[in-house]
């Protein structure tokens, strides 16, 4: 992965610029030394390191602002970092960049349940939030698998999923205000405990804009009414073209489930060995299907499902009746990825997302490239919205299994846009997926993007070398098209 | 009129009206052409032909069109499939003196969402992806015609509520979802707009589900055929399949003994009025429609109840007030500032009866930060204001 040429003059200044920082936070929240910087070195997707130049705690809004201005002022680049979860090197730092750390933004700051909403700092955690209402009866409810360590700061840099969005929507659904820093120390409020703001929907473009944006200082999130009653079903098929087949049936028997999760042969039975959750070995395609709601009407709909299963070409099925088996249907699923873990020594956790009718051709498609590449790959979908997540099994000992994984990746990244899907449901597009934007977009597409990037941050200061695999000037974005051979008005101000 | 066919024909047009630094228009039916500021614009883009069902996918919940198909043909699509738009298209016909509901471009631009916007969603919540031509006149897209979708910046949100100034949409791709087979409705009479707020904030406390929240005035729920004893009432609407919404009514209505149930077709014909502001249909004067915290409703319409003859009701749990008052400045002013007054919001002149666009910007003034990102953004899409310059702020 190629980075941006660090600026060698910008390293070579890091003493004067670690003393100007300390002026603007307190000493002890600019972390100097090598040892400290390490701790900050990579995010979720470990397998890229850097050290930043340095890192910055602040612990005011005023702090981010002062530093964003400093580093704007100064021609210096920050990249943002919540806790660090990101999958896809969102966080990961630049050799002469300032990593700015949320992570002292940790306080809920209002529940209000008037109107139906939280405000929190953007350290906080996504599973502290649901901690402070529940005892009234609320929840958030986007669910991203690491929402114990995962900030909302980074939800919303990210727009965070979870296996609950395909009837909950992801974080962009589920945010109703912002407070953000700019690159050049503009404080902005966007939205609040309103619901439509009337102005251009830059919270909405701020929500997975991947740090390249703004620094989001404080967030406003909806929270619900936590549902009477959840309950699952455990379905096993005999080949993956029925069980896709029978989420659809689903849908389109008008039942929109909190949950439709799939799982493929060989992750099914690495979950079962590792979290005994009573799976049924021999099938090709497990679902878990979770309904919630009031109570007579989960267990209406769990009928209708069981129904829709049978009528499927179901295999195996199994209703929850306790929370306690609900809890263990999930084991299997929520432990997919350490299970996958013990049967291999590495693994890529892809993330693309396809039309759910295309499923079967993808299954087909991944065991042909599987051969090819002699790379086993397991497979865990949130099936109701199309979204895969397969586990590339590798293993880094062996000298290049680490690029024919990578490879094997991109390929199943591509069959998911030629199948008419996009790259990432939900891990970003970060580093890991940058050099890839290519086959879901024209350069044209790209362009308009950045462009907007522009908008906000003139100078690609923050975090660069993230999300787009070019790198234009904004002076060049902005030149327009010389129409019929010559430059209208070439007199007149550009932007 | 310059009728183009598609985003080619449109990028022509406005490759020329970049050369001779005109200002245009777009419109499709111009349903909406009351919303915003009246700008003047050189010529106008008529986007009529951009009409049609491209791709829909019941069981994917995916929906793709041409951005101009009128919205009696986008909702007869999904009927026949027993699907809707979650967030409800108002047809604001009535109070802007127009046709019809318009085009589903028309709905996108101006992020217009009903009753359900409170638990479903806007319209901008719906748009997972779209083909444009920018005002720069050159293609692009953006987002996907799936449901989940992180790749590149989500600039669905952005051309949602952009009102046309920032690029000319074609195809566009919406989530649908499942028609609920059952809608029912519970009143509730209340002494005042706090209790109502607050019998409202106490029901979504419950694990009811609600989907829906208004509240009426007794003068204005009996425009309605509504006659419940009462100085105004809470009505909350329940969705689902039968049994749950037999369930939760039964519930609700035994923890609130005063509530009336309204069944299924009063409570459709009932949320439609709300939807589409029938209610204040034939009041005087000028109509506003005001964005704001729910917890702060009654604060605000009492202080504006102190200084003008108005009638109102809500809508979102109190998180939207319709407004109909006198015609002038003074009054959005007001409004302005007890939005101000109580943590913020929006408030837009909907129907300007007499000259008030003249007088007062319709669109929430932006504060001189905001404005100068805003003129940012804008030029990035459109640096030489072909587009709709104007329409919504001045200088955007």
């Amino acid at each position: 992965m190629q980075m941006p040429e660090p600026d060698q003059a910008v390293i070579d200044r890091r003493e004067t610029i670690c003393r100007d920082l300390r002026k603007l936070v307190a000493a002890d929240c600019v972390i100097d030394s090598v040892e400290g910087r390490r701790a900050y070195d990579a995010d979720g997707l470990s397998a890229y390191r850097q050290l930043p130049l340095a890192v910055v705690l602040p612990e005011t809004v005023q702090q981010i602002a002062a530093v964003m201005k400093y580093c704007h002022g100064e021609g210096i680049k920050v990249v943002p970092r919540g806790s660090g979860t990101s999958l896809s090197g969102g966080a990961l730092p630049l050799a002469d960049a300032v990593l700015v750390g949320l992570g002292k933004f940790n306080r809920i700051l209002a529940v209000d349940y008037t109107n139906r909403c939280v405000v929190a700092q953007p350290g906080v955690t996504n599973l502290a939030i649901t901690h402070a209402v529940q005892a009234d009866g609320f929840y958030y409810a986007p669910d991203p698998s690491s929402q114990i360590a995962c900030s909302v700061g980074g939800n919303v840099a990210e727009n965070s999923g979870g296996v609950h969005c395909l009837k909950y929507g992801l974080t962009t659904n589920n945010l109703l205000g912002i407070e953000l820093v700019t690159i050049d120390g503009e404080i902005l409020r966007l939205g609040g405990k309103h619901l439509d703001a009337g102005d251009y929907d830059l919270m909405g473009v701020m929500t997975g804009s991947e740090g390249l944006l703004g620094i989001v200082s404080e967030v406003t999130l909806r929270i619900l009414q936590k549902p009477a009653t959840q309950r699952a079903l455990l379905v096993g098929f005999d080949d993956t073209g029925s069980a896709a087949k029978a989420v659809g049936d689903v849908i389109g028997a008008g039942i929109i489930p909190a949950g439709m999760e799939m799982m493929d042969g060989l992750a099914i039975n690495a979950a079962e060995d590792f979290a005994n959750a009573g799976y049924p070995r021999g099938a090709a395609a497990l679902l878990i299907i979770e309904l919630d709601g009031p109570e007579v009407e989960v267990n209406t709909l769990i009928d209708r499902v069981a129904k829709i299963m049978d009528s499927a070409g179901a295999s195996s099925l199994k209703v929850s009746n306790s929370e306690e088996e609900r809890n263990l249907f999930w084991a299997g699923r929520k432990s997919a990825f350490p299970a996958v873990g013990r049967i291999s020594p590495d693994y890529l956790c892809m993330d693309g997302t396809i039309p759910r009718r295309r499923l079967p051709d993808m299954m087909v498609r991944m065991a042909s490239l599987s051969q090819k590449y002699g790379l086993r790959v397991a497979n865990v979908f949130h099936a109701g919205d199309g979204n895969l997540h397969p586990l590339i099994l590798f293993d880094a000992n062996q000298p290049g299994e680490l690029q024919r994984a990578e490879n094997f990746g991109a390929d199943i990244l591509r069959a998911c846009v030629e199948m008419g899907g996009v790259l990432t449901g939900e891990h970003g597009v970060g580093v890991e997926k940058r050099d890839l934007m290519g086959i879901q977009f024209t350069e044209e597409d790209m362009k308009q993007q950045q462009r907007l990037k522009c908008a906000f941050d003139a100078d690609h200061l923050l975090n660069p070398g993230k999300m787009f695999p070019h790198l234009h000037r904004c002076a060049e974005l902005g030149r327009l098209h010389v129409h019929k051979g010559k430059m209208p008005f070439p007199d007149l101000p550009r932007f | 009129m310059i009728n183009v066919t598609g985003l080619d024909d449109a990028a022509a047009v406005i490759a020329d009206a970049m050369e001779q630094q005109q200002h245009l228009g777009v419109q499709a039916m111009a349903t909406k052409a009351a919303l915003g500021r009246d700008a003047d614009y050189d010529d106008v883009i008529n986007v009529s032909a951009f009409s049609g069902i491209i791709d829909y996918q019941p069981d994917e919940l995916i929906l793709t069109l041409r951005a101009g198909t009128p919205m009696h043909e986008v909702e007869s699509t999904l009927a026949s499939s027993n699907q809707m738009l979650a967030f409800e298209v108002p047809d604001l016909h009535k109070i802007l003196a127009s046709q019809s509901a318009g085009t589903i471009g028309g709905v996108l631009a101006t992020n217009a969402s009903g009753p359900r916007r409170l638990t479903a969603g806007a319209a901008r919540d719906y748009l997972l992806g779209f083909d444009a031509i920018s005002g720069r006149g050159e293609r692009f897209k953006s987002g996907g015609k799936v449901m989940k979708n992180v790749t590149g910046y989500d600039l669905s949100k952005l051309i949602c509520g952009s009102y046309g100034t920032l690029a000319i949409v074609d195809e566009v791709t919406l989530k649908t979802l499942p028609k609920p087979e059952t809608k029912i409705s519970l009143l509730f009479p209340c002494d005042d707009l706090s209790a109502a707020v607050a019998r409202i904030a106490g029901i979504f406390a419950s694990p009811h589900e609600p989907n829906a929240a208004a509240i009426l005035p007794q003068a204005i729920a009996a425009k309605a055929g509504i006659d419940v004893a009462g100085a105004i009432l809470a009505i909350i609407r329940l969705e689902g399949i039968d049994v749950s919404v037999a369930d939760r009514a039964a519930h609700l209505l035994s923890a609130h003994k005063e509530g009336v149930k309204i069944d299924s077709d009063a409570s459709t014909a009932l949320w439609q009025q709300i939807r589409d502001v029938d209610l204040l249909a034939d009041a005087d004067g000028d109509i506003w429609k005001l964005s704001c915290a729910p917890a702060s409703a009654p604060a605000i319409i009492a202080t504006l109840f102190d200084h003008f003859d108005l009638q109102f009701f809500a809508d979102w749990a109190g998180g939207l007030l319709w407004l109909a008052g006198p015609s002038g400045a003074e009054f959005g002013t007001a409004m302005r500032s007890a939005l101000a007054a109580n943590g913020n919001g929006h408030a837009q002149l909907i129907r300007d009866s007499g000259n008030s666009k003249n007088v007062i910007a319709p669109l929430q003034p932006l504060s001189s930060a905001h404005y100068a990102l805003h003129k940012r953004v804008k030029a990035a899409f459109d640096p030489r204001s072909v587009l709709n310059f104007g329409r919504m702020h001045d200088g955007i």
